[in-house]
């Protein structure tokens, strides 16, 4: 208490300096009260003060410690710098507005993609103790998700022993409709010990148990998210118990799940959690979840007390190797593997890692050029304070207490920046959130600006302190005092002058590697417009509805697919049509594993993975896709005759190397989807291709020569697909016209997405088109920041060599040379950072390989467009510096010095 | 933060017995009562009583204002807190103890037997 008393008061005397006078006071009245008591004993005046003094002892040492008791002396010292930074910052407005700015937009765009990356990343699940909880991934030959059939996950629960417990779940698009709002949303259906074993507590009512999971189809309970209770009850408790109808079925709503619960997979978050009990009913027409050989769930686990990944990953190998063989037909080669939770088992992984770490380095790259440029221009007062710091030093300032001085002014600018920083961050982080993403799932895109986003950009501005200021301190403490007193440009300039160049040599090379990331980027987008799409989308037109979420059963499903078809095709305005389960271009397009029927005995081994889709006839002439040879499906390929297929050149070349595909067998594996779980699970299938078109793009714009294979819808029937029309007329009353036809089937349809092919190609290319447009912004800012940088660097230059060039125009150098002089100089910085540039822009553009289409990293002429471009304004930034030097009045210049 | 450099604890007792048994004192006042007190055996530099006093103020002991001296000067006059008063007599009980002990050790004993 009395510690803290002290503390208190040494802080509080600390920030104020006004009282220190009041000791000299106190000590003049004890010397003459003294002085006094000696007089009146008969000393004289003299005589007294000096015993006076004796008696009170040495005043100064005393003031000392006094003084540094009184205070926290490096407090003070510190103060005393930050009120000196403070006013030299205020003195030059321009630099502290320039320095602020740009540090703020490279500091609040590099916090803004850690947030990305935070969230994507870091972020633990919102449940109890989530570093507990891992992701299990069936990393078996077949799988293509990372999912588990549900027997399978009953095995593993009751087996693996590491665990407190395993939970699954699968989720998937429903239908719902409360209080008369009719919508589509995605639920998630979840064990009944999701809940419990996550330990999510509901904000009301109850969540879904074990006695709900029991039985298949008996319990129609539903937990809502919070989001949906507020929109749709108003956040009303009486919510409870109240009835929402959901794929034409009626379910109690039984509890509200917390606010900021959503879900356990970051691309996925939920409406809705349904007992995996009511699959049958809520997915009917889809792979029930009992089928060993369909794997339909998600499994999480919460590791037992003391249990390690490595343990707990060779406990998993033991079950399933057991599983393996007591089911070796469906678990051949199962293998478990755990990775962290949020990104659908590590499937995600990847990717995002790989996007959100290529958008950090460039943002990074755009902070580091503010840095250098900022160094440059400190650099450059470094030499204006030249006289300032020599004067310190010489009345006897320590070099470090001026270096402290100097690193505290670039530390208050650079926290100033960091708290703009920080504020563009959030607007940035809350744009980004507001965000409607053009994308059929329900990713989170809420920014958290939490205590890791925050730490990062304190650290962040720390280290921009340091990196813009330490090299000018140092340069600016490194005073030659002689030189300074005569006034001559002496050693410690001419290093400042090397390290200024050098910093523009950095400038170029980082401005020249983010231009050419973004010209790539440019050239890329541009490709996409000519690129070979395999379909043309000019008047194409899509309309998806899912029958299963209406609870159409497979054979009415197939009388309103061909009833739809007939409609659609009878609008007026649309020239064609057909039906799909998948359009091209989306990442969820169905893959499975092909292989020629005669070559079935290796088919585990290395069997090739094509995309696949269930089409109806007239799909490719709607599409504008070259049958190349055999037919088309036709309305006879149905489910009483031949199963057949129709393969894209690719395939065909693929399984049967130089000979006819046509009349040839093959088999399809298991077909894996995103989100789409339509396909008919666990038959291997034997085909015959009766068609060959040409190849297309079906995942994404990255796809060559991929593999495809198509069958007929008719044959093996999807409740959820979309009609493709294509119209000579008005692409939005085509669409509208198609939806019409959709919703005359069955009013309560909802349909899940409307659009021309044109909106819909702008999704896969999203990611793209982000990038290059930060790319060109950070591109066109760094190019600025590099331009100002040279003309300061030119400018001094030619200012401090005005006296030399006075003498060789004197002594007849004509303005041509002067212009050589000045350009070699200038041209000289440029060349060096275009060719580290160079170099170093064929490493990182390495990095951006996934988003290019096929544009090579290297591709030659983006190189020497941006070259070319970088150059022009380099040097125009040297013109006007340049022209200065060739005003020069000989005589002026000579009389100057 | 126990503070116990310089005045060592005998300064701090010293400084506060004299404010409570004469009421507020400046700072030359404080000094030549020890000074008295000890009979002019204590030869203290009088400037060290500032830095103790500052402490002893810091720590709430003792609180200074300023005032009007005998000679009409202006002088800076501390008054002991009640803080202060409940410190000088734990200091005071740990004086005796000590000062006790001390004085036993040092006493000609008969009654002690060597072993």
């Amino acid at each position: 208490m009395t510690a803290l008393r002290a503390f208190a008061a040494r802080l509080l005397a600390t920030f104020r300096v006004e009282r220190s006078v009041d000791l000299d006071e106190e000590v003049r009245a004890h010397l003459e009260m003294q002085a006094q008591e000696y007089e009146r004993r008969g000393l004289t005046p003299e005589a007294a003060r000096a015993a006076a003094l004796e008696r009170f002892g040495p005043v100064e040492p005393m003031k000392n410690t006094y003084r540094d008791r009184r205070i926290f002396p490096t407090v003070e010292a510190i103060l005393r710098d930050v009120r000196y930074s403070a006013r030299f910052i205020r003195r030059s407005p321009g630099f502290a507005l320039m320095a602020l700015s740009t540090l703020a937009i490279g500091i609040g765009a590099t916090t803004a993609v850690f947030s990305l990356v935070n969230r994507a990343l870091f972020q633990p699940l919102p449940v109890e103790r989530p570093n507990e909880i891992v992701s299990l991934s069936n990393g078996g030959s077949r799988g293509m998700l990372n999912l588990f059939s549900y027997p399978n996950y009953e095995d593993l629960r009751d087996r693996a022993d590491v665990f407190d417990a395993l939970v699954a779940y699968r989720f998937t698009p429903i239908a719902a409709s409360a209080n008369g709002v009719n919508e589509r949303l995605w639920a998630y259906l979840v064990s009944g010990n999701y809940f419990g074993v996550l330990g999510v507590r509901p904000a009301i009512g109850r969540a879904i148990s074990l006695e709900d999971d029991a039985q298949r189809g008996a319990s129609p309970v539903a937990v809502i998210s919070f989001r949906y209770w507020q929109q749709r009850f108003g956040g009303d408790a009486g919510a409870i118990g109240r009835p929402v109808v959901v794929n034409g079925r009626t379910y109690t709503i039984i509890g509200v799940a917390p606010r900021g619960f959503f879900g356990t997979e970051v691309a996925a978050a939920p409406d809705f959690w349904f007992p995996l009990a009511m699959q049958p009913v809520i997915e009917s027409g889809s792979p029930r979840i009992d089928d060993r050989r369909a794997d339909t769930v998600f499994v999480l686990g919460r590791l037992r007390a003391g249990v390690g990944r490595p343990q707990a990953s060779a406990a998993l190998d033991g079950v399933a190797a057991g599983l393996s063989r007591e089911f070796p037909d469906v678990n051949e080669a199962m293998r478990v593997v755990l990775s962290p939770t949020g990104l659908f088992g590590g499937m995600m992984r990847g990717p995002v890692l790989g996007f959100t770490g290529l958008l950090l380095v460039i943002a990074g790259l755009v902070l580091l050029l503010a840095c250098v440029n900022l160094a440059n221009l400190l650099l450059a007062r470094a030499i204006d304070r030249r006289h300032e710091v020599a004067i310190r030093l010489s009345i006897g300032a320590g070099r470090v207490a001026l270096l402290r001085q100097l690193l505290i002014e670039s530390l208050m600018l650079s926290s100033a920046a960091g708290v703009a920083g920080l504020m563009l961050a959030w607007w940035l982080m809350r744009s980004a959130s507001a965000m409607r993403l053009p994308v059929d799932i329900p990713i989170v895109l809420d920014l958290p600006l939490d205590g890791r986003v925050l730490l990062f950009s304190v650290l962040l501005s720390l280290v921009t302190a340091v990196m813009f200021g330490l090299v000018p301190a140092l340069q600016a403490t490194k005073v030659d005092l002689a030189g300074v007193l005569k006034d001559s440009a002496s050693s410690s300039q001419r290093r400042t002058v090397r390290w200024r160049s050098a910093l523009i040599v950095v400038q170029v090379a980082v401005s020249l590697v983010l231009l050419t990331g973004a010209g790539l980027m440019w050239r890329a987008l541009g490709r996409t417009q000519t690129i070979a799409l395999g379909f043309s989308t000019r008047g194409a037109l899509e309309v998806s509805f899912d029958l299963r979420l209406q609870g159409y059963a497979p054979e009415n499903g197939r009388e309103i697919h061909r009833r739809l078809i007939d409609s659609v095709r009878a609008l007026p305005g649309i020239t064609q049509a057909a039906l799909a389960d998948i359009v091209p271009i989306d990442l969820h397009f169905g893959r499975g594993r092909v292989y020629a029927e005669e070559s079935a005995a290796e088919r585990e081994v290395r069997t090739p993975v094509a995309y696949s889709s269930r089409i109806t006839p007239g799909y490719f002439r709607t599409m504008g896709t070259r049958l190349e040879e055999g037919r088309d499906f036709t309305e006879f390929d149905n489910q009483d005759s031949q199963r057949v297929v129709i393969v894209n050149r690719s395939l065909a070349s693929r399984l049967w190397p130089g000979q006819s595909a046509l009349g040839r067998r093959l088999g399809i594996g298991r077909v894996m989807g995103f989100g789409t779980p339509g396909s008919q699970a666990g038959r291997s299938d034997i085909f015959e291709v009766v068609g060959i078109v040409e190849d297309g793009k079906y995942g994404g714009f990255n796809d060559n020569g991929a593999l495809a294979v198509f069958r007929p819808l008719f044959q093996s029937y999807s409740g959820a697909t979309s009609v493709v029309a294509r119209t000579d007329g008005d692409i939005g009353a085509a669409i509208a016209a198609v939806r019409g036809a959709v919703r005359e089937i069955d009013p309560n349809m909802p349909i899940g997405a409307a659009r021309s092919f044109e909106e819909r190609l702008s999704v896969p290319l999203l990611p793209a088109r982000v990038t290059a447009l930060a790319l060109a912004g950070f591109g066109a800012l760094a190019l600025v920041l590099a331009a100002i940088g040279l003309y300061g660097v030119m400018s001094y230059s030619v200012s401090s060599r005005t006296h030399e060039i006075g003498i060789r125009m004197t002594l007849g150098a004509q303005p041509s040379d002067v212009l050589r002089l000045i350009y070699g100089q200038g041209s000289r910085l440029i060349g060096i950072g275009v060719v580290a540039g160079v170099v170093l822009a064929v490493f990182v553009t390495r990095l951006m390989r996934a988003l290019l289409f096929g544009i090579s990293p290297t591709d030659p002429m983006t190189y020497v467009a941006v070259v070319i471009g970088l150059s022009v304004v380099a040097l125009l930034a040297c013109w006007i510096p340049a022209r200065r030097a060739l005003k020069t009045d000989p005589v002026e210049a000579l009389r100057v010095s | 933060m126990a503070q116990t450099d310089v005045p060592a604890g005998t300064l701090t007792l010293m400084v506060l017995r004299t404010l409570d048994q004469m009421g507020p004192q400046h700072g030359y006042g404080i000094a030549r009562r020890i000074e008295q007190v000890s009979g002019d055996r204590l030869q203290l530099n009088q400037g060290t009583i500032y830095p103790a006093l500052l402490q002893l103020e810091q720590n709430g002991w003792i609180k200074g204002s300023w005032g009007v001296s005998e000679n009409n000067r202006r002088a800076r006059y501390y008054a002991i807190s009640r803080a202060g008063k409940r410190r000088l007599a734990v200091e005071e009980d740990r004086w005796r103890v000590a000062s006790e002990t001390i004085l036993k050790f040092l006493a000609p004993t008969s009654d002690r037997g060597v072993s």
